[in-house]
């Protein structure tokens, strides 16, 4: 089975004065985790969202698939909601975690084959999709394994393969290379890369790591304190002579939480 | 890609053994008990008190089947009614809060009467027999099983719902790709705690009204105080009870191979 590429552009996301407060169970108190946040992601670009842990990189990821409402403002991706139209997208968007999150209880190859299941795809399509996955991330000597007889890098190669087993119009993945050792980590950084491109979706990945989100997005979002926008960067505007320049300049972005002047919003 | 890293061994499964030891215990149970038979006169008690194995091998001999497997009827079609229910009940209860709110004080209620209670209102409200026993047995063990099923969906991971919710199942498949495979551990756990708990509430049930199954044998063995008959029907219900834990135990090592 090809890899089929998106047919039709997958829509852009817009997001516009997108605003969320949590009332904390204890003390009653509200905490901003996202406060005015404008952003526009074109169809097919990757992009990666940088920040500090509690910047409200985790709280927009759960806004952006739609797991969670807004308090305020909107989230698009073309004309619909992914909250208020939440089973418009079932098929359309995709995660990858940072931990793998496979069904103990299920195959390597059912667990890729999980979302198929879910949108009702016939079991032997649902089959040689997953496989051909599967294959792709090298995985086809290991498609009966439980996840517990596969290693850390294998597992998340197989939460990669059930993400892009519905060939998604948006990926979203959340710190997904994080806790892997970093050979791995960039083996498998590329190949998320390769496999989007290729499948033709729009791709946002949350990282705390400077080193991937220069090595992984078309463009770098860094975002400050309760996602405020700090720097928007279009990274081949930064060749890769540059990176070391750039990375100081998002280094120092971030410690601030302040645009660093080197990088115009 | 290749595939890298190192791959976990997998941890070898002990077969289950039948251990030594308890075979040595049971063969000096069985040697004291004979003695004692034999002495029971010397010692002022009346001989049909403790009757020698080879008469309790005579009532062994005697076990009417029909009443085993009526029994065994009771007690597994009682069981899977208990698990249907118990399960769809607390789906529902985990699915709205208010329903929960509502039906668990009932829930500690049910599960705070005494066995002995609900034969009397079964004997009470119901003319028919199998009726009564089902009844006793259902409101006894439903409960566990509601219980049980329902802290095991609570205790689901939230990453694991978070992800199975990130890709947009319908409710129905929430339930089936996600919440039943994951509370199977301890469904079989309440399995085996019902089971036990089946085999000694059908035996009370039976003894009041039932003219069929062990617990009837058992009122019959008393009225004619034949103790070597207690003893052979008791010795059929503990056998009953690990066959069925050993069923259950071999269903369990059989959906439960996915673990390490």
């Amino acid at each position: 089975m090809n890899l089929k590429p998106q047919t039709n552009s997958p829509p852009p996301i817009e997001v516009r004065s997108l605003r969320k407060v949590f009332r904390q169970t204890t003390s009653g108190q509200s905490v901003v985790a996202i406060d005015r946040l404008d952003l526009t992601i074109a169809p097919k670009e990757v992009v990666a969202i940088v920040g500090q842990t509690g910047c409200g990189k985790s709280t927009f990821f759960d806004l952006a698939i739609g797991l969670d409402a807004p308090t305020e403002g909107t989230i698009r991706i073309g004309d619909k909601s992914p909250y208020g139209d939440f089973d418009y997208f079932r098929g359309k968007i995709a995660t990858v975690f940072q931990q793998d999150r496979l069904l103990p209880w299920r195959s390597a190859l059912d667990n890729a084959k999980l979302p198929l299941e879910l949108i009702g795809l016939p079991e032997a399509e649902q089959r040689e999709r997953a496989l051909t996955w599967l294959n792709r991330l090298g995985l086809s000597q290991f498609t009966n394994a439980y996840p517990h007889e596969l290693s850390g890098g294998m597992r998340q190669r197989v939460a990669i393969a059930r993400a892009f087993s519905v060939q998604p119009e948006i990926l979203l993945a959340d710190e997904a290379f994080g806790h892997l050792d970093e050979v791995t980590a960039a083996e498998l950084r590329e190949t998320f890369l390769a496999l989007a491109r290729e499948c033709g979706s729009t791709a946002i990945l949350i990282t705390h790591q400077l080193e991937e989100a220069i090595g992984v997005g078309d463009r770098i979002v860094v975002f400050g304190k309760s996602a405020k926008l700090l720097a928007d960067i279009h990274v081949a505007q930064w060749p890769k002579p540059k990176h070391a320049l750039l990375r100081e300049a998002i280094q120092s972005t971030l410690q601030n939480d302040k645009p660093d002047p080197r990088l115009a919003v | 890609m290749p595939p890298e890293e190192h791959i976990p061994a997998p941890v070898p499964v002990p077969d289950l053994i039948f251990p030594r030891q308890t075979l040595v215990s049971l063969l000096v149970f069985a040697i004291c008990w004979e003695a004692l038979s034999h002495l029971a006169p010397y010692l002022g008690i009346p001989p049909f008190a403790i009757p020698s194995l080879l008469r309790i091998a005579k009532s062994v001999a005697d076990i009417t089947p029909l009443d085993v497997a009526v029994t065994l009827a009771r007690v597994i079609g009682a069981l899977i009614v208990s698990f249907v229910l118990g399960v769809a009940a607390a789906m529902a209860m985990y699915r709205s809060p208010t329903l929960d709110d509502y039906l668990h004080p009932m829930i500690r209620i049910l599960m705070a009467v005494p066995v002995v209670s609900w034969i009397l209102f079964a004997v009470l409200w119901f003319p028919g027999v199998e009726f009564r026993i089902g009844f006793v047995l259902v409101v006894v063990c439903g409960p566990v099983f509601l219980v049980d099923s329902l802290d095991a969906m609570r205790s689901v991971p939230r990453e694991l719902r978070h992800m199975m919710q990130s890709f947009r199942p319908t409710t129905l498949q929430y339930f089936i790709k996600l919440m039943l495979p994951a509370i199977v551990p301890s469904i079989f756990t309440s399995w085996k705690v019902n089971i036990s708990l089946a085999i000694r509430v059908v035996t009370i049930a039976e003894l009041v009204g039932a003219v069929t199954g062990i617990g009837h044998q058992l009122s019959v063995a008393q009225e004619l105080f034949s103790v070597a008959d207690v003893f052979a029907w008791t010795l059929v219900l503990v056998v009953l009870l690990f066959l069925l834990e050993a069923i259950v135990a071999r269903a369990e090592k059989r959906l439960l191979r996915w673990r390490p």
